[in-house]
């Protein structure tokens, strides 16, 4: 009898598995008001939950079918420790990133006693978070495929950033580049 | 209303549109221009490696909807770039796979087989010559089928099929994208429920919006561009910064000094003419079912020229993958073809067969005004259907963009050479801020730029994982699609709960699902 091999598919298919049950008994039942069918004024329609339902019956389908075929087969599917430290750096320095791009203008604003929203589409303010929130995500991103830092890709970053600023907001009065749509 | 008055309706719309300015007193419309202006941003994006077709579509779709607006009159020209885009990012990517042996796209790595053994011998020109004169071939043949077949298929997709076909028609076509994108079934199915999953968060009839824990941030579900330009653009470029990361340096390229003769003669093309021929014919045949993609297209145009070359072949002509023109004419072709064939069930199904497709959908869907599917195909005669309209505009843009490329692309192609010589390094996290500012300038929200980056993450953790993301993306845009014409399925017959198979269609339709899946799974092993 062939050995189970615990290989990448395997995994996924297990993942695949526990996470179609949980969708399906868990949070379906507790997360849906409606069930699979309903009857509305003396009429039976589909509830909201029959969709999900089944998607998650998929979900379940494609993990057992994935745990059968690697069961003989050896995934070469791989998920490396360099790979997650690789993607945990990336989204690191994405999410500073749009902290910077977020809270730059108003905390800028705060230390100088004026309110944001009032400032945000004046110059430099409406700028501001987007500037230097565009940079650290270009010149980090940029910095860490090469493993070193360079002034000429700090001058780089700049330009980037300024010709981006000048492509969605000079020709457009309309649009708001971050963050200043929703503060 | 007749079909040719719609005919001219399409035509008219198209050239006889707002006007930009005029050209030796011929007013010029703007739709025009963006076709110009699309085809040639995309060969300039197709010739660039590490961008795509669909990354400019991504990019440039927020910026020409707030030029244009939320009307139906935006549709043909937002449209027409996005057409141009696609169209001239297939030219473009053969570009750097010939020139420096770096396909510009996925699809243009069988031209590197041949086109750069000719760049070696002093054959550059030629080859791009070759490369390109195929790829517009097939470009235009699989426009010609398109411009035959989906109304047709359309018409009798409305004229046969009922709400629980239609429903059934749904269902086929996921377990079919399901089961042949990707390397594995099972991975594709469960791309595909994930897909159905996240469109189903934040909707629902009831007046709690479901699969939502009562956070307000996902009351109303994720936006289409979220998802779609986090899976299919931010994931894919998290993957080439990682590839980047790991090689830490990049590639020289070697300037080789071209030979005198590199034209295109005659003799060439009639030699090359049957390759391009058997290649148009596979690739518009592949790319008319939906979620196959040109790679497949394009290996199996170059394993089918590769054996009639053998056939043909004089002992002095170089063989496949040493520098024969037939190659690259084989597989870009077969690649081209693809493009026009796939909008066949866009247009008469609504279901997108590729990333391209999913982006003109995404367009449809952000203007309004126009609903891809069966119901665009009706030829009403007392009233003007203007969907209809649209759509014979599609059309006459495909064919000027089709002669732009025939008369202009080649020479704009040939000399965008420089573009490979971009560090891709530096070009990665510029399209990642390009696409995040796309998306805040839509939606002004700074949660949808976490909910990116989150599909971003999930699109990465895909490509990892050899899953495609193409089937989680088209059950994204059609599981909305699906439950609601199972809901009008149902109540049409009455609640009986074995709507689906209350005909004879949507029995086949769904054993046909289950067939095609077995199947696969059979045929897929590794």
């Amino acid at each position: 009898m062939p050995k189970i091999n615990f290989n990448a598919d395997f995994i996924i298919g297990v993942g695949a598995l526990v996470l179609g049950c949980l969708i399906l008994f868990v949070w379906i039942p507790l997360d849906v008001e409606t069930g699979l069918v309903e009857k509305v004024r003396s009429r039976i329609v589909i509830g909201d939950s029959l969709a999900p339902s089944l998607a998650a019956s998929v979900l379940i389908l494609g993990g057992v079918l994935l745990m059968f075929k690697s069961y003989r087969t050896s995934g070469r599917a791989e998920l490396s420790w360099s790979s997650l430290k690789f993607i945990a750096l990336i989204l690191a320095a994405v999410g500073l990133s749009l902290a910077v791009m977020r809270w730059t203008g108003p905390i800028s604003a705060h230390l100088l006693n004026a309110d944001y929203r009032s400032l945000r589409d004046t110059v430099p303010w409406k700028y501001a978070g987007y500037f230097w929130g565009g940079l650290v995500m270009v010149f980090g991103l940029i910095s860490i495929m090469e493993h070193r830092l360079r002034w000429r890709i700090l001058f780089i970053s700049i330009l980037a950033v300024l010709i981006l600023m000048l492509v969605y907001d000079l020709p457009f009065k309309n649009l708001l580049l971050p963050p200043n749509g929703d503060i | 209303m007749s079909v040719l008055d719609y005919v001219w309706l399409g035509v008219g719309a198209v050239f006889q549109g707002p006007a930009l300015f005029d050209l030796f007193g011929i007013a010029v419309s703007v739709t025009l221009v963006m076709v110009f202006c699309g085809l040639l941003t995309g060969i300039v994006v197709g010739a660039t490696p590490g961008l795509a077709g669909p990354m400019a579509m991504a990019v440039s779709l927020p910026i020409l909807i707030s030029v244009f607006g939320y009307h139906q009159s935006a549709l043909l020209p937002v449209m027409g770039f996005l057409i141009g885009v696609m169209k001239g990012a297939t030219v473009g990517g053969a570009v750097p796979a010939i020139l420096f042996n770096t396909p510009g796209t996925p699809d243009a790595y069988m031209t590197t087989l041949d086109g750069y053994p000719m760049t070696r011998k002093g054959l550059s020109g030629k080859a791009l010559r070759v490369a390109y004169f195929s790829s517009v071939s097939g470009d235009t043949f699989s426009d010609l089928v398109l411009f035959t077949c989906a109304p047709f298929l359309a018409i009798l997709v409305e004229a046969y099929l009922d709400f629980p076909e239609k429903t059934a028609l749904i269902i086929l076509s996921l377990s079919f994208i399901a089961a042949v994108v990707g390397k594995s079934v099972a991975k594709g199915l469960i791309g595909m429920a994930l897909g159905m999953l996240a469109a189903y968060i934040g909707s629902g009839e009831d007046f709690y919006p479901r699969l939502t824990w009562g956070l307000e941030s996902l009351a109303e579900g994720f936006s289409m561009s979220s998802v779609i330009l986090g899976v299919l653009i931010i994931g894919e470029v998290f993957k080439s910064m990682e590839d980047l990361w790991l090689t830490r340096g990049s590639r020289k390229a070697v300037t080789i000094k071209p030979r005198d003769d590199n034209r295109l003669h005659w003799a060439d093309v009639r030699m090359l003419l049957p390759y391009i021929r058997n290649s148009a014919l596979i690739g518009t045949l592949i790319g008319a079912l939906p979620g196959i993609g040109s790679t497949l297209a394009a290996t199996l145009g170059y394993a089918t020229g590769k054996k009639m070359h053998e056939r043909r072949k004089s002992d002095d002509e170089p063989a496949f993958g040493e520098g024969a023109p037939q190659g690259i004419a084989a597989t870009e072709a077969a690649n081209s073809a693809v493009s026009g064939s796939n909008l066949i069930p866009v247009l008469s199904l609504g279901i997108p067969g590729n990333a391209a497709a999913v982006f003109l959908i995404l367009a449809a869907d952000s203007i309004g005004g126009f609903n891809p599917g069966p119901s665009v195909f009706k030829f009403t005669t007392a009233s003007v259907n203007p969907e209809l309209v649209i759509a014979f505009g599609l059309f006459t843009m495909m064919m000027f963009a089709n002669i732009l490329n025939w008369t202009i692309g080649g020479v704009f192609m040939r000399s965008m050479g420089v573009m490979a010589r971009v560090p891709k390094h530096i070009l990665m996290p510029i399209v990642l801020l390009l696409t995040l500012t796309a998306i805040y300038v839509e939606e002004t929200k700074m949660a949808a730029l976490l909910f990116t980056v989150g599909f971003g993450l999930l699109g990465y953790l895909f490509r990892r994982l050899e899953i495609s993301p193409l089937p989680f993306v088209i059950a994204f845009i059609l599981a909305g699609k699906l439950e609601e014409t199972a809901r009008q399925a149902f109540a049409s017959t009455g609640g009986n709960i074995w709507f689906l198979f209350s005909s004879v269609t949507s029995t086949v339709f769904l054993l046909l699902s289950v067939l095609v899946v077995a199947a696969f799974t059979r045929s897929k092993k590794k």
